[in-house]
């Protein structure tokens, strides 16, 4: 009797521990590695950063070195202010380890995509006060809401190489806080982008002196840190360099050269031979200043903005009109 | 004493019912207050359990209940609201991540809650199938949720008007399921997880709509006075958002105004969550901060209160059930003087026929006992899902 006793006792004792031992698994059980795993893991590993421009993009590599992946996925032949990532490319966002924003309403998609808050990060929030409204955008009107605005600020802001440093100091924060432990690396090569910066900064004040107040013209409302930078005397039409503008918007040139005889018109890119021949009929020079958003076909944004200054140089030296 | 306890079995066995009325009996005086007790303590664990890993939820000043209830198993009307910019001071102060929680809408009875992709860490949320949510219009789906709409990743599903009679409310967005979420057994597999910005989408402050500086968005202009254009209620709004017309979506209005339910705190360190604390304590404090657990404690203890009323009074049967027993064992001796008197003549000691009594009543205990603990330990097993389905819906 004892015997069966303890036999129907173990019985009851081990059909309990299975019930236990079968019990699903509880709420938020995270996985098994420790923060100590995760952070060697992450200290072996280059950070990731996800970028949504080639600026940002370009003080990443310079900044991180072989500590950095910097990752623009935008297509080559856009413009990245415009364009809109799909949502396998938003989630492949999602996974960087850092996201880098340019900030003043650059990138609208980011708006509309699910982006994990603790690592985007606004590289343009340092000089929030420093940014230029946009202006002559519609606004609309409908329903409770009451009238809104669809526009924001100019977001070209690394053209003013003062800006650039802040966004590169922004971006070298950021990576510094990301993986404490290159920090010091990454403060001596901040150091050696800024030169580079304070370099083209100088070459792009010597060109203003020499162009003095001499008008001209911007075929895109994008250089306005450029123009706020250097005093330039600039106004600036909406013209593609690729497109031959239709009459009505000659005519309207014409009535700006009224006012403001300028001389000199400055593209994003090399306009069609038949506008460039055009502007030369009317007077005005060509030269390209390529913004440089995104990744340009051969060197980097320092040897673009070196060519950009050098063409400046060129049209505002001796012998040009 | 094989003999002595064959003769008890024998007994028992030939009054069968005699002996399943004393063991269902005893299976029931033990098993009511043990199943009871173990219950209640699932109960409070599993309520707890969530509350005890959320640190810190602010909310506007109201019912903290409501507050934690709305927040944490997505139950009771969605409480006083407070703006999206509370969610910024929380992030600003560099106190706590600040993960938002809008949860106010549902789709065909299931909650949509509007949150942001930390919210899935935070609660250690896996996905069984598809990705995150991406984009606006986009929504990842619990696995209960899942399973009761029949969706998974491709599919879509409607969100419901908050009431039939407001006609000029919102309008039902279609979301696409990105992603199906792995079970977790908190009330998280019953919900449908959009981005907070989807969820200002249902309730029209972000939204899309025909280019009113187009020439057939014409007929719903009113106006156009320079750069404004004013248009009358006629002008095309989507309802479903695609890759054709997400760029049109926007926001209307400041940003920082945009309404939430909630903002789950998670603070650096104990400390940080002291001092973020600290920082509602004026009376005038628009927001209350409060700690989940501590709300489900005061809850709880009612629960408790009631709980050992309960036990008491059913502690009261069990003596009254004993005292009836043992009435029924020793009448079942008298009715049994000349077995007992039989056995003995036929060369039974006192002492076996004491034992074989003692086996007998001994038997019905121990079978009883061992009922009474199998059922508990089932109530343990299946405690939870008991409670998901009656207690929690």
């Amino acid at each position: 009797m004892t015997n069966s006793l303890f036999q129907v006792l173990s019985c009851a004792f081990v059909v309990g521990c299975c019930l236990v031992a079968c019990a699903g698994p509880k709420e938020g059980a995270p996985g098994d590695e420790t923060p100590e795993a995760q952070a060697s893991a992450f200290a072996a590993a280059p950070l990731t950063v996800y970028t949504v421009n080639y600026p940002l993009a370009y003080f990443a590599e310079r900044i991180g070195g072989e500590r950095v992946e910097a990752v623009l996925p935008a297509p080559p032949d856009v413009d990245p202010a415009n364009w809109s990532p799909d949502p396998d490319t938003v989630a492949a966002y999602q996974g960087a380890d850092l996201i880098l924003l340019n900030g003043a309403g650059y990138a609208k998609w980011v708006a509309r995509s699910s982006l994990p808050e603790s690592r985007l990060i606004d590289t343009s929030a340092p000089f929030r006060e420093e940014l230029l409204p946009l202006e002559g955008v519609a606004t609309h009107t409908h329903g409770p809401g009451g009238e809104h605005v669809h526009a924001g600020w100019a977001f070209t802001t690394w053209l003013d190489p003062a800006l650039a440093k802040e966004h590169a100091r922004a971006v070298a924060a950021a990576l510094a806080g990301a993986s404490p432990a290159d920090a010091a690396l990454f403060a001596d090569r901040l150091a050696g982008l800024e030169a580079d910066l304070e370099s083209l900064d100088r070459r792009l004040t010597a060109a203003r002196q020499t162009l003095a107040d001499r008008p001209i013209l911007f075929s895109r409302p994008v250089y306005q840190y450029l123009i706020r930078r250097y005093g330039l005397n600039a106004r600036s039409v909406h013209w593609e360099p690729g497109e031959m503008p239709g009459e009505e918007m000659w005519r309207e040139l014409e009535g700006i050269l009224e006012h403001h005889p300028a001389r000199l018109m400055i593209w994003e890119g090399e306009p069609l031979p038949d506008l460039a021949e055009r502007l030369e009929a009317l007077g005005i020079a060509s030269i390209v200043f390529d913004p440089c958003a995104n990744t340009p076909a051969d060197g980097d944004l320092m040897s673009v903005m070196e060519r950009n200054s050098v063409s400046l140089e060129g049209a505002a030296g001796p012998g040009s009109s | 004493m094989k003999d002595v306890l064959y003769l008890a079995w024998r007994y028992l066995a030939h009054h069968r019912i005699k002996t399943a009325i004393l063991v269902i009996s005893i299976t029931l005086i033990v098993y009511l207050p043990a199943g009871l007790n173990v219950l209640v303590n699932r109960s409070a664990a599993q309520l707890t359990a969530r509350a005890n890993r959320t640190p810190l939820l602010l909310g506007a000043q109201g019912s903290s209940l409501e507050l934690v209830l709305n927040s944490l198993y997505f139950e009771s009307d969605a409480p006083e609201l407070l703006s999206w910019a509370e969610a910024q001071r929380v992030a600003d102060s560099g106190l706590a991540e600040a993960i938002p929680l809008y949860v106010r809408f549902r789709a065909r009875g299931q909650p949509i809650v509007g949150t942001s992709l930390g919210y899935f860490d935070f609660r250690g949320l896996e996905l069984a199938a598809g990705r995150s949510m991406a984009i606006l219009g986009e929504c990842v789906v619990g696995a209960a949720t899942a399973e009761k709409l029949g969706v998974g990743p491709g599919d879509s599903v409607v969100s419901s008007p908050e009431s039939v009679f407001d006609l000029a409310g919102a309008y039902p967005l279609k979301m696409r399921v990105a992603g199906v979420l792995a079970p977790s057994y908190s009330p998280d597999d019953e919900a449908v997880f959009v981005d907070v910005k989807t969820a200002w989408v249902i309730e029209g402050l972000v939204h899309g709509h025909q280019d009113l500086a187009a020439p057939e968005a014409a007929s719903a202009v009113l106006d156009r006075q320079g750069d404004t254009i004013t248009a009358n209620a006629s002008v095309v709004q989507y309802n479903e958002i695609s890759e054709e017309n997400i760029d049109s979506f926007h926001f209307h209005g400041d940003l920082s105004g945009y309404p939430l339910t909630a903002v789950l705190a998670v603070p650096e360190s104990d400390k940080s969550g002291v001092i973020l604390m600290g920082r509602y304590e004026g009376e005038q404090e628009p927001i209350q901060i409060v700690r989940p657990i501590a709300v489900m404690d005061d809850l709880l203890d009612t629960v408790f209160t009631v709980h050992g009323f309960v036990v008491a009074a059913l502690g009261l049967v069990g003596v009254a059930t004993v005292a009836v027993a043992g009435l029924v064992f020793l009448l079942s001796l008298r009715l049994r003087r000349r077995e007992i008197e039989t056995m003995i003549k036929i060369g039974g000691s006192r002492a076996a026929v004491g034992s074989l009594l003692v086996s007998e009543m001994a038997a019905v205990l121990v079978l009883g006992t061992l009922l009474a603990g199998g059922l508990t330990l089932l109530t343990s097993r299946f405690g939870a899902v008991a409670i998901q389905t009656f207690l929690l819906g």
